[in-house]
């Protein structure tokens, strides 16, 4: 059982780095990432199920995770909002100002 | 009272958002005066609390004699910083920032998560207090409100979730290797074999994200370059003295003897980022951008003291964070006053600033010298550590690659120094006004990348810190 737990999390890990990589709208990209910091909380509450049932480290650390990829999220969204009224556009592959 | 210096910025962090509050229609200057007098007073403390080390929250949080020498590196890089950011809220400034309490609380609470970061034993608290250093650094990033500050701070913002991401799941994994969230049990109940080499990995990439090693590399020059100068002062020090601390906390403490079984790693990434963070250095025109890949090229010296676990190796590092921080302050301060007063972040628009400002001209050559290593400054003394220590785990050509990198260093940090004193100053150009609190900072950052290399009792005492701290570990069942 413990197995397809973990696959299921390497799964979502993996879709996450694939919209990472791939997406073109930052919303997108925001949404990616947390689906790999969620994988990595599927797996810490699994753990702590079939190895360590008599703990609950593991779903205290994974209440952390959501709190703090919230927090990361919202100050991604802020600074978006912010980039939105600029430049009119949410796409990161024409986010080129910096280069020279 | 082992949480003094953390509780002490916390509270400043606080004090200063509501003296804002309270005083709304002053011009508050003098809200940076307070913040440095909690950074100063943080560190009073923690410099008092040296002899002591205890546990406390049943050791969760831990004073260590180690953890003070990070804890004061990432003060001092603090108040250095808070200093020179006075320049950016003067009303004169080009680029002025906004909202300065709030500026000043959110880099409070950016160093309270770094101070708490060295002293948790816990994989809870060491995710927590690392996200707590470094959300607000992506707010700081993005404060000056303009595109380029806005594109910078995105960039940072994606790369830095995805890193702590890796992070997060190599976490996990060790979590789920031992069923232990606490680094000492984990030390103590781990075993070498595939999957430890999978979170060894994750973990990798997630501290090189902060470290700013090269495959992992790629948000740093835009962010440098987009971000405050002030706050790419901030990031070019604090934010890789937090990654160091990291890598130190789980390398060091956690895999232990593991780690020679890792050096070749390590070996081939600090060739990697000394190489391409010096090659790409030197064909930088933007002050701030060059400054991000001298940054870059210095991971990569940092990192050779993960060859090995012992004292010596972690003496050479923690020394080397330290002269790091004090050198690269003391180019930024300069830095910092020359992109506000004139508005250019151009390398040759420092044209003859031999002629219209020596001393400052002075610093910097002083500082940029450190940077690249020549002998009387305590760069030389940091870097001679490091190769010795590379030198001793049996990494000969990594000597050699890493001896050519600084001889390429000295190239591109030359090309300023020519700006500054070959060059002539553009007719009509104004010397830089020198003020009271960056001028203070100047001097401290000055001084101490002089001092540092020569005065011997830096080194002996984190050499003595260290070999302690290690017999410590050693004890523990």
């Amino acid at each position: 059982m413990l197995f397809h737990w973990v696959l299921l999390s390497l799964a979502l890990f993996s879709v996450g780095i694939y919209g990472v990589l791939t997406r073109r709208n930052a919303v997108g990209l925001l949404i990616s990432v947390e689906l790999m910091l969620n994988a990595a909380a599927i797996n810490l509450v699994v753990f702590n199920r079939y190895v360590a049932p008599a703990q609950v480290d593991g779903q205290v650390m994974a209440i952390f995770v959501m709190a703090l990829a919230a927090a990361e999220v919202l100050v991604g969204m802020a600074i978006l909002v912010m980039l939105f009224r600029k430049r009119k556009s949410a796409d990161v592959t024409k986010m080129m100002g910096l280069r020279h | 009272m082992l949480m003094l210096p953390e509780l002490i910025i916390v509270f400043t962090a606080f004090l200063v958002l509501i003296l804002d509050l309270i005083f709304l229609k002053k011009k508050n200057t003098w809200l940076v005066m307070i913040a440095i007098a909690g950074v100063v007073a943080a560190g009073i403390s923690a410099f008092v609390l040296f002899e002591q080390t205890g546990e406390l929250l049943g050791g969760r949080f831990a004073v260590d004699s180690v953890g003070l020498w990070f804890k004061l590196i990432f003060l001092v890089a603090t108040g250095l910083t808070l200093m020179m950011s006075v320049e950016a809220f003067d009303v004169r400034a080009k680029g002025l920032l906004t909202h300065q309490a709030e500026f000043l609380a959110v880099l409070l609470f950016s160093l309270s998560g770094m101070l708490f970061l060295v002293s948790s034993r816990d994989l809870i608290s060491l995710y927590v207090s690392l996200e707590l250093a470094t959300i607000p650094l992506f707010a700081l990033t993005a404060w000056s409100r303009t595109e380029v500050s806005g594109e910078g701070a995105f960039k940072y913002l994606a790369m830095g979730a995805l890193g702590s991401a890796f992070f997060l799941y190599g976490l996990g994994l060790l979590f789920g290797l031992t069923g232990h969230m606490s680094l000492v049990e984990i030390a103590s109940a781990l075993q070498t074999g595939p999957a430890l080499f999978l979170a060894a990995g994750l973990i990798t990439a997630g501290v090189g994200f902060k470290l700013t090693l090269v495959p992992f590399h790629m948000w740093a020059p835009d962010a440098y370059q987009g971000a405050p100068t002030p706050v790419t002062a901030f990031l070019s020090v604090a934010s890789k003295a937090a990654g160091v601390a990291v890598a130190f906390v789980i390398f060091y403490r956690l895999f232990g003897e593991h780690l020679s079984s890792w050096s070749g790693v390590v070996a081939v990434l600090a060739t990697v980022t000394m190489t391409v963070g010096n090659l790409v250095a030197v064909l930088q025109s933007n002050l701030k951008r060059f400054m991000a890949y001298s940054a870059i090229s210095q991971a990569g010296y940092i990192i050779l003291g993960f060859l090995g676990n012992d004292a010596q190796n972690a003496t050479a590092m923690v020394f080397y964070m330290l002269v790091y921080v004090v050198t690269n302050l003391a180019a930024f301060s300069v830095i910092v006053m020359h992109v506000h007063q004139t508005g250019r972040e151009e390398i040759d628009s420092m044209k003859g600033l031999s002629i219209t400002n020596p001393l400052l001209a002075l610093a910097m050559m002083v500082a940029l010298f450190g940077l690249a290593g020549i002998p009387p400054l305590a760069g030389f003394v940091g870097k001679f550590f490091l190769f010795s220590v590379a030198a001793k785990a049996g990494y000969y050509w990594l000597v050699g690659v890493a001896a050519v990198n600084s001889t390429v260093s000295l190239y591109y940090y030359l090309r300023i120094v020519r700006q500054m004193y070959i060059e002539p100053p553009v007719a009509g150009t104004a010397p830089l006004r020198v003020s009271g609190l960056p001028a203070v900072g100047l001097v401290i950052a000055t001084v101490g990348s002089m001092i540092l290399g020569v005065v011997p009792v830096f080194y002996e005492r984190i050499g003595a810190d260290t070999i302690q701290w290690l017999a410590s570990l050693a004890r523990v069942p």
